[in-house]
């Protein structure tokens, strides 16, 4: 993020509640529950007011949610109707870069990168339209998180999942 | 003599069309309802009449988009939303739609002052390190596209607590990012410039909100419904000038037809339209002279009022015979019709005494046009009208009807079972006899009061019973006040005796807390080393809170927000809308939604400042109906007195004042017994009514008491009579079936007091008895 000096590392669970309902639940730096539901994000940290607000005023989430539910419910004709799909195949190894159709999402978001092997995704990339770059790292390769990342190296690391 | 007549006729037009061109050069219109209103006494009153169209509550308009799909109706509301900030007839437009750009940004760094942070925090190291902790947990959370555009300049988020402030505790549900009803509706509130009741202002406004509805692409397909006190004042403005068009239609064709078949002359229709004419011409322009601004409601109450003057012609129109001249009928006529003339002026005479502004003005308009009518009656239509007239008294089928009504019994007893009735009838009637609320007389369709309500709970709109007052010398008190009722009332709405409310001070907290939390900001060196202390292990570039520095050092040194300064952005509206100078003091009004418990309510603001209190409007106008009323009664006491002296006077005889005043009293009782045996509640316009009619019934049991011992002459009055009866019920016979309240009691109640004075000054005149002695 160009407001920090250094890659910001968050690490937790990503549930899927079925519908368009996500949760993300994060164990550090610090605890914290998220809540995708009807269109309301809302926000639990430990000994703090839950605080909610509209999906709406945060369309980069709205992106990820159409993505992620997707991708999981493996609808394509979904994620057709909100991006356009392009899929590289290398063997057993894919990635697939959506890019929003929507102009006012486009103007955030720059585009989805998701690389997998075989039937699991391995790592999602979303590039925001200001530079910043978030990175999550799926699965097994989660665990190969290094102490001190570096922007380039995450990608490389995400990429290199292909 | 026929040169004479013409010279006349056309002197007379041309004094009518001086008359007609003073009055359209000077004649002022005004629509305030207010001057209608009686004249507040107590201070509550005193705001209420002051409420009453320019408070902030009566200012919004509620509004619903419908149609579409979701996407749809949001993208319109946010365009209305978006045309209507720009429109100066709107002072405030909410629909849900976040905007931290309500501070604009040169009001931006003031943040520090109006947030409550500064009361309880300050921006140390700690503080800031905590802060700063949390902004970085929130980048990595689903929050982080929301606030990373504010961090650099609000690490604090104190947009983020102000905007939280600024919105209404009780919002609506929120989809697309606007405010949605439960049933898919958007909704979006605006709050008009102009006040509630004002018809011109609010008119404008709607139209121009509808014009902005309409330019929107993709309007098209959607339904905007709009309400409000000012939408009612439209919509009632405009039933009423509709219906009273109609129905002043039907009337002058059923007079125009009535008038050709008593008198079979279409010279003498149009001949005896003059003195009328005459006399509301001669009313206006008595009241351009008088006042500065004549009411709308005053010339069309006064022109049916002025209705009764018809009469002075019709009277001179039957009374004529063969071979007698026009001038000599009238000489006869003459005084039996001053003093009817004295007596209605008298009755009129009420008005002006209620004390209301309006009502006043009415009597002013009603005595002038009644003696000019009645005058020129005299001394200027006989002098016009043909040498010879057909007698009315060889009228077929008259004088059979005389005969008729002489055979009627007329017990002397009569009066008695009468009146007995009249007070079993009143004093058993159901419901309240009173109608002190003054909304009962609001003319507005059920289904809108309740789209009304609806749209008022979805909203979480402000309550209009209940208003919060405070007053104090300055605006900075007021301010302060305010700002000691506001945990007050938090604690009542856990309390759950209330579901919110505004406050001044939540917009502008006073000067004194200003300064005090401008007192704790730090300066530049001293933020700056408490920032990078801070700073020390978190991952965010060091110049990157340059901004923030740049605006606190701004807030310390600025000179403090008065609401003169704050007036400026579109929140200084908001403001403005609730803080006025009147006079020599300030006021604070601020609303309230969701009263449950009003004593609980008072007493808790009573309790935090003695310069505030909540102001019950229902009860305050309630109280103001109760104290006109008392005035009116008073006005018609005395005018009654005053009538029977007059018309005791005028007979130079106890025993005829008695016939002639005995029916009419006993009529005027038994109109309102009999309304009130149907469940009506008597209000104000009920008592102006009865006063008419009692004028009307007057002028029957004058003409009827006459002693005069020719039959041909009795038929005539009857002829005279009838021909009157029939106008007056046509006239106020459709106007009972008004659907507004205020045009129907008055029609309902005049055209049963014109039916009952004259059967009673029938059944009551001493007539028979002669006739039969003749």
């Amino acid at each position: 993020m160009r407001v920090l000096d250094k890659p910001l590392v968050v690490s937790g669970e990503l549930a899927w509640l079925g519908g368009d309902r996500l949760e993300r639940r994060v164990e550090s730096p610090t605890k914290e529950v998220s809540t995708i539901a009807d269109g309301e994000v809302t926000q639990e940290r430990e000994g703090k007011k839950p605080r909610s607000f509209s999906l709406k005023r945060a369309p980069q989430l709205q992106v990820l949610l159409d993505s992620f539910v997707a991708l999981l419910a493996g609808d394509p004709s979904r994620l057709g109707q909100s991006f356009d799909v392009t899929l590289g195949r290398d063997a057993d190894r894919w990635r697939l870069t959506l890019t929003p159709r929507d102009a006012r999402i486009a103007k955030q978001i720059a585009g989805i990168h998701v690389y997998g092997t075989g039937q699991l995704a391995r790592c999602m990339r979303m590039d925001e339209s200001d530079g910043d770059t978030s990175i999550d790292l799926l699965g097994d390769l989660a665990a190969k998180m290094p102490a001190e990342p570096t922007r380039e190296g995450l990608i490389a690391q995400c990429g290199g999942a292909m | 003599m026929r040169g004479a007549r013409l010279g006349l006729l056309v002197a007379w037009i041309a004094v009518l069309a001086l008359l007609g061109v003073l009055v359209a050069t000077q004649l002022k219109v005004g629509t305030d309802l207010r001057s209608f209103m009686p004249a507040p006494t107590t201070p509550d009153q005193k705001l209420l009449m002051e409420q009453v169209g320019e408070g902030p509550g009566s200012r919004l308009l509620l509004v619903a988009i419908d149609g579409g799909d979701d996407a749809a109706k949001a993208s319109l509301s946010r365009g209305l939303a978006q045309a209507l900030r720009k429109d100066p007839a709107f002072t405030q437009v909410v629909n849900g739609d976040f905007d931290v750009g309500m501070l604009d940004s040169a009001l931006l760094p003031y943040r520090y002052l109006l947030s409550p942070t500064l009361d309880t925090e300050s921006f140390d190291e700690a503080y800031l390190a905590d802060q700063l902790q949390q902004r970085l947990d929130d980048l990595g959370s689903p929050a982080a596209t929301l606030l990373k555009g504010l961090l650099p300049r609000d690490p604090t988020l104190e947009t983020l607590k102000l905007a939280e402030r600024w919105t209404p505790v009780r919002s609506p549900e929120i989809r697309e990012g606007v405010w949605f009803s439960s049933r898919g509706e958007a909704l979006l509130l605006a709050q008009t410039r102009g006040a509630g009741f004002d018809p011109g202002a609010q008119e404008q406004a709607i139209g121009q909100l509808r014009a902005a509805f309409a330019a929107l692409p993709g309007s098209g397909g959607s339904h905007l419904t709009i309400t409000g006190p000012g939408y009612f004042t439209v919509m009632v403005n405009a039933q009423t000038r509709d219906e009273a068009d109609w129905i002043g239609r039907i009337s002058t064709i059923g007079f125009i037809v009535l008038m050709l078949a008593a008198y079979r002359s279409v010279s003498s229709l149009l001949l005896g339209a003059l003195p009328v004419a005459t006399g509301g011409l001669a009313g206006i322009a008595m009241l351009t002279v008088c006042f500065p601004e004549v009411h709308g409601i005053t010339l069309a109450f006064g022109f049916t009022l002025l209705g009764v003057a018809q009469e002075y012609p019709i009277r001179l129109l039957s009374h004529r015979r063969e071979g007698e001249s026009a001038v000599a009928s009238v000489r006869g006529l003459w005084p039996l019709l001053l003093t009817a003339i004295a007596s209605a002026c008298i009755a009129y005479l009420a008005f002006y005494a209620s004390g209301v502004g309006g009502l006043k003005q009415l009597a002013v308009f009603t005595i002038t046009g009644l003696l000019a009518a009645g005058f020129s009656t005299r001394y200027a239509l006989p002098y016009l009208l043909p040498e010879h007239a057909r007698d009315v008294a060889g009228m077929p089928g008259l004088a059979a009807f005389r005969t008729w009504l002489d055979a009627l019994p007329r017990p002397r007893w009569l009066p008695i079972p009468i009146a007995a009735a009249v007070v079993a009838m009143i004093a058993f009637a159901p419901g309240p006899f009173w109608q002190n609320d003054l909304s009962a007389l609001t003319p507005l369709p059920r289904d809108l009061l309740m789209t009304d309500a609806r749209l008022r709970g979805e909203l979480g709109a402000p309550d209009v019973r209940y208003l919060l007052v405070v007053q104090a010398k300055t605006a900075d008190a007021v301010l302060t006040a305010s700002a000691k009722l506001e945990p007050r009332l938090r604690e009542q709405v856990v309390a759950k005796a209330l579901d919110g409310f505004e406050l001044p001070s939540i917009y502008l907290p006073d000067l004194a807390t200003q300064r005090a939390r401008q007192a704790k900001l730090p300066d530049r060196p001293t933020l700056d080393a408490a920032l990078t202390a801070a700073l020390r292990g978190l991952p965010f570039r060091k110049d990157l809170f340059a901004p923030f520095v740049d605006d606190v050092e701004t807030a310390r040194t600025a000179p403090l927000l008065t609401p003169e300064m704050f007036a400026r952005s579109p929140l200084g509206q908001r403001l403005a809308a609730m803080l006025s100078a009147r006079g020599d003091h300030w006021v604070g009004l601020s609303t309230l939604s969701g009263v449950h418990d009003a004593a609980a309510v008072a007493a808790a603001v009573a309790s935090a400042d003695p310069s505030a209190r909540l102001l019950d409007l229902k009860e305050a106008s309630e109280s103001l109906v109760a104290a006109y009323r008392t005035r009116i009664l008073h006005a018609v006491l005395a005018a009654t007195l005053l009538l029977f002296v007059t018309i005791t006077l005028a007979l130079r005889s106890f025993r005829r004042a008695w016939h002639v005043l005995a029916p009419m009293t006993l009529a005027t009782f038994l109109v309102l017994a009999v309304e009130r045996m149907a469940g009506i509640p008597v209000s104000l316009f009920h008592l102006v009514a009865l006063i008419l009619a009692a004028g009307l019934g007057l002028h029957y049991a004058l003409f009827f008491e006459r002693d005069t011992g020719d039959p041909a002459e009795q038929r005539r009055t009857l002829h005279a009579t009838v021909v009157c009866v029939i106008a007056a019920l046509l006239v106020f016979g459709m106007l009972a079936w008004s659907s507004i309240p205020v045009l129907r009691a008055i029609g309902l109640t005049v055209a049963l007091g014109v039916g009952f004075h004259f059967c009673l000054s029938i059944l009551m005149a001493p007539h028979a008895r002669q006739d039969r002695l003749h």
